[in-house]
């Protein structure tokens, strides 16, 4: 067919999907996190691994876990600075993300890191970091329920009206 | 088992006059062409079976896109299969092809890999780039790590820096370096979508996406096809193929996509154990593979995760990728440039070519086999021992990775 003369036609459209769905297994680290803001991991009845985010099997051992709560304190273990990024978050550039460490955990989970120095020298491997909670009411039982802030900046962020410390 | 007949269509950063399934059908007609002017008489009717290469069904905005082109390329009531692996699905549809015909299964076989993503649109900033991305972030975790506002960028980044912070390097400079090498070499390549004389300082002064890389560090999202027709030994005879390029190794793995569940944060133990299967495979030595082979295509996603490639497939030893770039940089017939030790991705790799997802490996293993074909064009590199890879990652925390070892008559005969 000739290219030439050619003209596209183009329709606008979206796919949208409505869920409701459940976290299984995982359903007690959601409704702790939302009522008690307090951070569930599970650990291995057999080798003692500690998972977060958990998961009610060990995949090593194939045998089953227990429910442990861990600290809120952990360390970053490797992160970015994102200043360019998906439809669904180019609004809220720069931002933070990090995989974080709890104390006491031997995964990492991926959180993202507020701070008020959103530098990479401050927001690096190593860097001690505390979990800071949404307001009840607010905290729906998701991942956005809450965030990790630099130790040094926690007494600041708890202080802001729309948040509040764990422990 | 060999590669008869190539076929990729430009990478472009879009289509407009092209479906999918339309692309499909160009690239599957170039690479029957191949075929026969590299020896073959054949037509689609003689194709037995095709594994269709297709990563993401928002970019398609349709599920099953391979049954849609299997009803355009005329391949009714034969079998097809998709591979779906993220940006390595396209080593891994060469690798399901591989098996094939391997199996017995079938003597002839279409390996058809497609990507069309700019028809995502994001209405709030009018342009595609956005909403292509966040049909990529889909592939995260939907559960722990979507809402965080993880990407790809910012997957691949995680194992650059812990790299960087386990052995110092790649620095900044040092992956400018691999973007100023691809960027050229693709200036070279007619097929590219992003030929470009540029300096380290550009790289390093372009827009940031998110710490350390710059824009000029990524790829970019591409819109193409690529096919390869795969024949068994056998019908390689029948057909009287002259230049067949065999596949010699094929090796993949999966390692966690939990970045955090990870024990290296700076390597990726999927390509390590991919290159040690398919060199052990193809009777070669992971500790001296840049010695046995001419070329190597790789997954350059990002400039960073291309000089820990150099390690993990075992060109040089780990923590010396950043090192190995930088002096080729300075003494030409050093490194992976094009006049370099061994050069990688003289086709300009992902970031001078572009990055049509499902498309890219089937591309980068037909340019290694047009390099040993010594029919590659202006881009091709010298071919002395007959042997090339190529190299796809890719999926949640790059978690998937597949290596192919080709070899043409005299890369066999050399061993
Ligand atoms: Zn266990």
């Amino acid at each position: 067919m000739s290219e030439k003369d050619f003209q596209a036609h183009e329709i606008r459209d979206q796919i949208h999907i409505d869920y409701k769905y459940t976290l299984g297994g995982q359903s007690k680290f959601f409704i702790d996190l939302k009522n008690d803001k307090k951070l569930q991991g599970t650990r291995c009845k057999k080798c003692g691994k500690v998972w977060m985010p958990p998961r009610i099997a060990c995949s090593e051992c194939f045998e089953d876990t227990e429910w442990i709560e861990l600290p809120h304190t952990g360390e970053i273990m490797v992160s970015t600075i994102v200043w360019y990024t998906t439809s669904d978050f180019i609004q809220k550039v720069p931002y933070a993300v990090a995989f974080i460490k709890l104390d006491n955990a031997d995964t990492g989970m991926l959180q993202g890191v507020f701070s008020e120095n959103l530098v990479p020298s401050k927001i690096r491997k190593g860097q001690k970091v505390k979990a800071v909670f949404k307001k009840e009411g607010e905290r729906k039982g998701k991942m956005t329920d809450f965030f990790f802030v630099p130790e040094n900046e926690y007494e600041n962020w708890i202080s802001k009206p729309e948040y509040e410390g764990g422990e | 088992m060999a590669i008869i007949g190539v076929g990729i269509t430009p990478f472009k950063a879009r289509y407009m006059n092209r479906t999918y399934f339309e692309l499909a059908y160009d690239a599957t007609k170039l690479a029957l062409n191949d075929a026969n002017e590299n020896g073959a008489s054949i037509s689609h009717k003689d194709l037995e079976t095709t594994v269709y290469g297709i990563y993401n069904e928002l970019f398609e905005r349709q599920f099953m896109p391979d049954i849609f082109i299997n009803s355009y390329i005329g391949m009714n009531n034969k079998p097809g299969t998709r591979i779906a692996s993220g940006g390595a699905t396209g080593g891994y549809t060469v690798r399901m092809a591989y098996s094939e015909v391997a199996s017995g299964l079938s003597d002839l076989c279409l390996c058809l890999g497609v990507e069309k993503c700019n028809d995502c649109y994001d209405e709030k900033t009018g342009t595609t780039t956005p909403e292509v991305l966040n049909a990529i972030a889909y592939s995260a975790d939907m559960t722990y790590e979507y809402p965080m506002g993880m990407m790809a960028a910012s997957s691949y980044v995680s194992m650059v820096n812990a790299h960087s912070e386990e052995f110092g390097n790649p620095t900044e400079k040092q992956m400018a370096m691999v973007s100023v090498k691809n960027h050229g070499n693709a200036m070279k390549n007619p097929k590219a979508q992003s030929p470009m004389e540029i300096s380290v300082d550009d790289v390093l002064y372009s827009r940031i996406i998110c710490y350390p890389f710059k824009m000029l560090d990524c790829c970019l999202y591409s819109e193409a096809s690529a096919a390869l027709i795969l024949a068994s030994e056998e019908k390689v005879k029948e057909l009287g193929i002259e230049q067949p390029i065999w596949i010699t190794g094929v090796g993949a793995a999966n390692t966690d996509c939990f970045i955090g569940n990870r024990e290296d944060l700076g390597r990726l133990y999927s390509n390590i154990n991919a290159a040690k299967s398919a060199y052990k495979m193809a009777g070669l030595d992971y500790d001296n593979i840049k010695e046995q082979i001419d070329v190597a295509e790789l997954h350059d996603a990002f400039s960073g995760q291309e000089v820990i490639s150099y390690e993990e497939l075992g060109f040089v030893k780990f923590g010396e990728g950043g090192p190995w770039i930088e002096q080729g940089y300075k003494n030409s017939g050093e490194g992976p440039w094009f006049e370099g030790e061994l050069p990688c991705n003289p086709s300009g790799g992902l970031i001078g070519c572009g990055h049509a997802v499902g498309a890219t490996g089937i591309m980068s293993t037909g340019e290694a086999a047009l390099q040993l074909r010594e029919n590659a064009g202006e881009h091709q590199v010298p071919i002395e021992k007959g042997r090339a890879i190529s190299h796809s990652i890719g999926g949640p925390g790059a978690a998937y990775a597949a290596v192919i070892v080709m070899e043409n008559e005299e890369g066999i005969s050399n061993k």
